[in-house]
């Protein structure tokens, strides 16, 4: 079973994980419906590096996680705190 | 018909049965079509067009080897019971077509209607039972909800005891489900078309698309330029990458579908077995060997590469239904790359680029819809109009929240 | 039968002294300990284990290494279980060959090799489908046909394999002379190390030498023990997965193995030649003829001829003279030898050698139809251009040793992503691998025996190295240092034939002898336009049997490039995939853990008789008694007239706490719920980003930052997931906290609840004035500290009461003694669903889809007019705009005596579906069947009238009702309106 790297547990089987899908900025409040159904279902989906929440289960841990979807392999972790402060971007 | 056997045994020589087209030796300057894909969608879509509509100056690209994408991964299930009228109505069409396939294309893709039956352990799941088979019927879909006595006499090997931790309370029948002989429909398909003039290039990759006021003027490959009339991407797996050189963004997620297949015993399994809850379905080939398969990965992949726990969990759910089952073994596993969309309908047709169409979004569900999807796709392109069999799968649902449910006929039923 | 058995010192692997029997075919045989029954039938002269699968050939031992379809047996109800990987044990169950329709030496099924000229690779994809139709017909007939072996459905299941979990730091599969150097020098460097070997016994290929060929081999295996390297023999390493994840299948047992380091220590695969009839009984490789010889004690023949690309055949053509064997013929398919075979030629000084020969046919007599063993081969003049030359005369034989050379076991290597190029010396080459995964041996190509050791110490010492390395900051530090790593010694330069491919004009030449290909199978595929390996393979199922291709890749690929007009090796191998060799459902299935939940008051309910019914991992009584309808009808009495209780532990249940909580509730649910106050709860409507209702339950604020919030049972865990989600993108300062199992809860609801709750003991003040209806407390109930919420979900006085889960039990004990005076009865699911249609009450999930605007749930009251923002609110309001088409409404059935329709039957109006039905139940109160449909949204309210069309097609008329339609006011949840306050106790 795959290796998942949690920032708080270290690394842990896959299978404690959910993944959230994309982590990416949310629109503000008040934004457009169309921004909103945007941020709802399109998706980059590269073949590649992309950002996406993790939730380790067991201890509730929420992180974003940089992740390559061709090698499956995870680039970096960072809480959901450094993610925002970065305002939701790489 | 056994005489083509006939005399091919008494002859000295082989006589070869030209399947697949040789790769011809350069791409022509101009194709009126351009087909991304060289899979059974992308296949079936230049055989209609040729067949149809008189459009035979095709080109359909295959970056790899013919049909070696999720045609060559699926567990090859044929069936029409879903759940939205627009999905029945789509796949109905589908499993028509699937009836007579080997005959329109003069090669045995091998479809057997078996009968296909969705297990429900719980009194939710045979609400959505009942929901299917009402709109099934509606649309004279061959589809009704059956409790436990008729499951002992469709599949007498289920184990129907009720002290299980799933306890069988009934099903949802499909007698037209049927299983097919997966490569032989898209080789069919190129060779029908091949017949009638389309040119297919394997090894021809796709590496940019150039656009010129809203309409894709050229089309980019590893082995040269081509001009273009229109052009259409059918390359599930890789359908957000492709619409991404026009410009598009998709409402798909690339994930891995998993399968696998057992050592070939003699026949003991004659319908095809879905459990939703349990997240397994299991056929027999005529080969011999189960097919199985379950739920897609929890996460976004570009990648075929299997793992233990899907067959894990397979196998610990399998046994459920069938513990006699635990003296068969696995021969191979291996995995396709399912475009998921956010409510299980694909999204098919017209694009905001003029002249550049789309077949995406298949989710768990694209071998099925191989002919109806060359069928539709190849008038809307030749006409420039959506086919009405697929008004509903338009990109641009999502900019509406109007979503098409189809998620009450997923979990696993592929 | 004859005696086959041959004295010390062949025959190392078994003991003479003990014999056990065993049934094949009926017939009893005996064997030794260290015999597999395989080798066991060998020894009884059995030379036909098998029937092909399309000609039904004759088939017997070829490779001896669970590679071929050859020795796949029945044993007892386990079909296709390789009979040269299993152990000759007592007590086996009777044994019989596969794919045959009588006895497997004289089967009358073999009447399909006099057809194979109509069988033409892909033969069936051109015929059996004219007319429209026959295909169904056909198939029948071919079903029958194809499979191998048998599973009774009726027979028992297998008992359940263990699954085991290990961790180390160096993982080695491979037990042979190389595994074994490798696992004492990650050992010695300080590494804990797990050995995987396939066979029962260690030593690989050197058991198949002379016992002088490896002197230091069983003092190596046995300071494997003193080293404390676990030995894990018998089981077959199946695959490699993300991280070096490796499994291993045992009879026994399934090993889960997580390491640091993994060294593949595989060896390699014998490669066959391709001629005519190379697949009769009595053609076997070098390999398998010596370990016959030299584990079994088995004479394989009397009478040999040897064919050999490489240094194997001479090896084994000289231990077969020394077991007494007369070698007729030694044939080599080079131009001359290599130099590791000066030794073996000089033992075999009498025997007539050729170079540049090749077998051009093994032949066989007496069998007629059914086929026989081998009974003599013509060798032929051959180049290197694989020309044949002058054809020889007959050489009369009943053994014939091929050797092509051989090939890297790839396998697991290729399942953790390396890449396999082709090698016209090497078969090919491994390269490409994650970073902690290492190759040592032969399958690196370093093939020499005499390198093995050698070389397994060197990649030990490295792969311990870096696993201890690897181990992270915080991890123990090791004793010892890591000792200096030994040289590595040189790749073999030549392992495998480029292409030991014999032609004859009559056929038979198998590629795959599991599918039943021949070289023609393979050349016309080509011609048919499956020119690429993977469409090859699919066109001609070639590699796709049991043997998965481990002796027939190479040849196939080598001959399609050869079709193709290219150089030998060309072409790469087809994608490998898991598993190595079959591997069992039953062991895949481990103990067969199916988790499932249960209240904390779950055996109080089976005490009382109750159905349970499942709900996501949940069991929950349905209703209590042996009958349905009576006891639903009796609990649904009792709620209305006395008082039920309800076991609804499995609700969602969530603590949010923090100065922010208020907050965070009011963004991320769609009511308000800043300006709720202390004490008191609320609806709690839960929408997705696309506004559709998600979950619903209740929110009781229990202090200013701190909110106790209940969800439905369903969508407990897609709630909590969704709010930390939420709370991850906002960063408020709040906490929020799964708390489902941690409290039990019932529903205690009904005109007498009160009463009742009072007789229990409480320390709180019930009186309608300071416990009013969608109030919330914290106080005892029977000494028990709980929350009591205040909710009508069943439409009576009735009280949710939560108390901490190791207490559930104590307060429903507590609660039936207390209302026994007062009739209380326990109540089901399906009892509490009738009461809260009788209210009109909405399930989420049952009466939503998943696609449902709260408006079209009737729930459009719940969403908040003036909050700036809720989560889901864009597409609200979008949607709402864009006009919505349907709508939740009551209805009841024209009929009062008809039963209620099947829940989800549609709504149909000039024969189109408008709407469905999502609850309906026979209500005693409202005198009839009522229910929730969907229903179309410009449809005028209550009293217009449709059809229900019934399962059988029969149109049910019915017509829409106002809900609630049970106690419309409100009035029974206050049924003591005129009490006065009480005081506190």
């Amino acid at each position: 079973m795959k290796l998942i790297p949690c920032p708080l547990n270290g690394p842990r089987p896959v299978g404690e994980f959910a993944c959230l899908g994309p982590a990416k900025p949310m629109p503000a409040d008040d934004a457009a419906p169309e921004a909103w159904a945007d941020f709802a279902y399109a998706e980059d989906n590269p073949a590649g590096p992309i950002l996406e929440w993790w939730l380790h289960v067991p201890s509730g841990t929420m992180f974003v996680a940089e992740r390559d979807t061709v090698t499956d392999t995870m680039i970096r972790t960072l809480w959901p705190a450094d993610f925002r402060a970065a305002g939701g971007r790489p | 018909m056994v005489f083509a056997l006939l005399r091919y045994g008494l002859g000295r020589r082989h006589t070869p049965f030209r399947v697949l087209p040789p790769t011809p030796a350069t791409l022509k300057p101009s194709y009126d079509v351009v087909v991304i894909g060289g899979g059974g969608h992308g296949l079936a879509t230049a055989y209609y067009l040729a067949k149809d509509h008189g459009i035979t100056n095709v080109a359909v690209l295959e970056r790899g080897w013919l049909a070696g994408g999720n045609t060559a991964r699926n567990t090859a299930i044929i069936r029409s019971n879903y759940l939205t009228p627009e999905g029945v109505a789509f796949y109905d069409e589908s499993v028509r077509l699937y009836r007579r396939l080997s005959n329109d294309l003069g090669i045995n893709t091998m479809v057997s209607e078996r009968g296909h039956l969705t297990l429900a352990h719980t009194d939710a799941a045979m609400r959505t039972m009942r929901w299917r088979a009402e709109v099934n019927k509606s649309l004279k879909v061959d589809s009704e909800v059956v409790g436990p006595d008729e499951i002992a006499r469709l599949c007498p090997e289920l184990d129907l005891s009720r002290d299980k931790r799933y306890p069988i309370l009934g099903a949802l029948y499909h007698a037209p489900g049927s299983i097919a002989r997966h490569d032989a429909v898209a080789w069919g398909y190129a060779m029908g078309a091949s017949q009638r003039g389309v040119e297919i290039h394997q090894g021809t990759e796709v590496q940019s698309l150039e656009i010129e006021n809203g309409r894709i003027t050229g089309v980019v490959t590893n082995r040269g330029r081509i001009a273009c009339g229109r052009v259409v991407q059918a390359v599930a797996g890789r359908s957000s990458e492709v619409a991404r050189m026009a410009g598009l963004t998709l409402p798909i997620r690339t994930v891995p579908l998993q399968a696998c297949v057992s050592e070939p015993v003699k026949p003991v399994l004659d319908p095809i077995i879905v459990s939703g809850s349990l997240h397994v379905y299991i056929s027999q080939s005529a080969r011999g060997e189960f097919v199985m398969g379950g739920a897609t990965d929890p996460y976004a992949l570009y990648s075929s590469r299997s793992t233990f726990e899907f067959k894990e969990v397979l196998m610990a759910d399998m046994l459920e239904l069938f513990p006699f089952l635990g003296h068969a073994r696995v021969l191979r596993q291996w995995a396709g790359m399912a475009d998921m969309t956010p409510d299980f309908s694909p999204v098919m047709g017209l694009t905001p680029v003029q002249n550049y169409f789309i077949d995406s979004g298949w989710g768990t569900w694209g071998f099925k819809a191989t002919p109806v999807c060359g069928l539709t796709m190849a008038q809307t392109i030749a006409t420039g109009t959506p086919h009405p069999l697929i008004e509903g799968f338009r990109l641009d649902r999502f900019s509406r929240f109007a979503q098409l449910g189809e998620r009450g006929a997923a979990s696993v039923g592929h | 039968m004859t005696d086959t058995r041959l004295p010390a010192p062949f025959g190392r692997g078994i003991d003479r002294t003990r014999t056990i029997a065993f049934s094949f075919e009926g017939k009893t045989y005996t064997g030794h300990p260290g015999d597999t029954v395989a080798t066991a039938l060998a020894a009884n002269g059995v030379r036909v284990i098998s029937r092909s699968f399309k000609y039904r050939r004759p088939r017997g031992l070829f490779s001896l290494g669970g590679f071929d379809a050859n020795t796949l047996v029945q044993v007892g109800p386990e079909p296709n279980v390789p009979a040269d990987r299993l152990p000759l044990v007592e007590g086996l169950p009777p044994i019989s060959p596969q794919n045959t329709d009588g006895p497997v030496a004289r089967d009358p099924g073999a009447v399909m090799g006099l057809f194979s000229r109509f069988l033409p690779v892909g033969f069936y994809y051109r015929t059996f489908f004219r007319p429209l139709g026959a295909w169904a017909r056909f198939e029948k007939i071919i079903r029958t046909r194809a499979g191998l072996g048998r599973i009774d459905p009726k027979s028992p299941p297998p008992p359940h394999v263990r699954t085991r979990h290990l961790f180390c730091d160096v993982a080695i599969v491979g037990g042979g002379p190389t595994g074994i150097a490798a696992a004492l020098a990650a050992a010695s460097n300080g590494a804990d190390v797990i050995l995987v070997e396939a066979e029962p016994v260690l030593g690989g290929f050197a058991r198949a030498m002379p016992a002088d060929a490896f002197p230091t081999l069983a003092a190596d295996i046995a300071h494997l023990d003193a080293a404390n390297i676990r030995v894990l023999s018998g089981a077959v390493a199946q695959g490699l997965f993300s991280d070096g994840f490796l499994t291993a299948e045992s009879r026994t047992d399934l090993f889960k193995i997580r390491s640091s380091t993994v060294v593949l220590a595989t060896g390699v695969a014998e490669q066959p030649i391709v001629f005519r009839n190379n697949d009769l009984p009595g053609v076997m490789t070098a390999g398998t003829v010596r370990r016959l010889l030299h584990v079994h004690g088995i004479r394989p023949g009397t009478r040999a001829v040897v064919c050999t690309a490489d240094d194997s055949g001479w090896d084994a053509a000289a231990d077969l003279r020394a077991a007494g064997v007369t070698v007729e013929m030694v044939a080599d398919l080079r131009a001359a030898a290599g130099e590791a075979t000066a030794t073996a030629r000089a033992a075999l000084s009498a025997v007539p050698f050729r170079f540049s020969t090749a077998p051009y046919e093994a032949l066989s007599q007496g069998g007629g139809l059914y086929g026989a063993p081998l009974s003599a081969v013509r060798l032929c003049g051959f180049d290197a251009n694989a020309t044949v030359g002058t054809v020889t005369e007959p050489i009369a034989c009943d053994l014939l040793v091929v050797s092509g050379g051989s090939a890297p076991m790839a396998q697991l290597a290729a399942h953790a992503g390396a890449r396999l190029t082709p090698d016209p010396d090497r078969g090919f080459v491994i390269s490409d691998l994650r970073s902690q995964i290492f190759l040592a041996g032969s399958v690196d190509g370093r093939t020499a025996p005499d390198t093995a050791t050698a070389d397994g110490a060197h990649v030990g010492a490295i792969a311990a190295k870096s696993a201890l390395a690897a181990v992270p900051p915080t991890g123990t530090v090791r004793d010892g240092a890591v000792k200096a790593v030994p040289d590595r010694p040189p790749v073999t330069a030549r392992t495998a034939h480029p292409f030991p491919v014999v032609r004859h004009p009559a056929g038979k030449a198998f590629v795959d002898t599991d599918e039943d290909l021949v070289i023609e199978d393979v050349e016309n595929a080509v011609e048919d336009g499956f020119a690429h390996p993977e469409l090859l393979k699919r066109w001609s199922t070639l590699g796709m049997g049991p043997g998965q291709g481990r002796q027939t890749t190479l040849m196939g690929l080598r001959i399609l490039a050869a079709k193709r007009g290219m150089a030998p090796a060309a072409l790469g191998p087809t994608t490998v995939r898991p598993p190595f060799t079959g591997e069992r459902f039953q062991a895949l299935a481990g103990e067969g853990f199916h988790p499932h939940r249960t209240s904390p008051m779950h055996h109080r309910h089976e005490a009382l008789g109750a159905q349970q019914m499942v709900a996501g991992l949940w069991h929950r009584p349905a209703w209590y008694g042996p009958d349905r309808d009576k006891a639903i009808a009796e609990e649904v009495a009792a709620v209305r007239g006395a008082c039920g209780l309800i076991d609804v532990s499995t609700l969602g249940k969530l603590e949010v706490r923090g100065p922010d909580a208020a907050r965070f509730l009011d963004r991320a649910y769609a009511g308000a719920h800043t300006a709720q106050p202390v004490g008191r709860c609320r609806y709690a409507l839960l929408l997705d980003v696309g506004g559709n209702v998600g979950d619903d339950g209740v929110v009781a604020r229990l202090a200013d930052d701190h909110f106790y919030v209940t969800g439905t049972t369903g969508q407990s865990d897609a709630t909590y997931r969704l709010l930390v989600w939420l709370n991850a993108n906002w960063g408020l300062d709040v906490d929020i906290t799964a708390v489902t199992g941690a409290y039990a809860a019932v529903s205690l609801a009904g005109p007498r609840a009160r009463r009742v709750l009072r007789a229990a003991g409480t320390d709180l003040d019930l009186s309608p004035a300071n416990f009013p209806h969608l109030g919330a407390r914290e106080g005892t109930v029977a000494g028990i500290p709980a929350r009591l919420l205040r909710v009508g979900f069943v439409g009576e006085l009735g009280w949710e009461i939560h108390v901490p889960a190791d207490q559930g039990t104590a307060l429903w004990d507590a609660l039936v003694i207390a209302g026994r005076a007062e009739g209380i009865r326990p109540a089901g699911v399906e009892a509490q669903r009738i009461l809260r249609l009788e209210k009109g009450h909405v399930i989420v999930g049952q009466d939503t889809d998943g696609l449902t605007h709260p408006d079209e749930a009737g729930l459009g009251w719940a969403v908040a007019k003036k909050k700036p923002f809720y989560w889901g609110k864009a597409a609200v309001d979008f949607r709402r705009a864009e006009g919505l088409r349907h709508i939740l409404f009551g209805f009841r059935l024209k009929d009062p005596a008809a039963a209620p329709p099947p829940e989800s039957c549609l709504v149909v109006e000039d024969g189109r579906d408008v709407g469905r039905v999502t609850s309906a139940a026979t209500s005693v109160a409202c005198g009839g069947v009522v229910g929730l449909a969907t229903l179309p949204a410009d449809w005028p309210k209550a009293g217009r009238a449709f059809s229900i069309r019934l399962p059988d097609g029969t149109l049910s008329p019915a017509e829409m009702i106002a809900m609630p339609a049970y106690d419309p006011d409100g009035a029974r949840l206050e049924p003591e309106p005129a009490e006065a306050p009480e005081a506190k106790p």
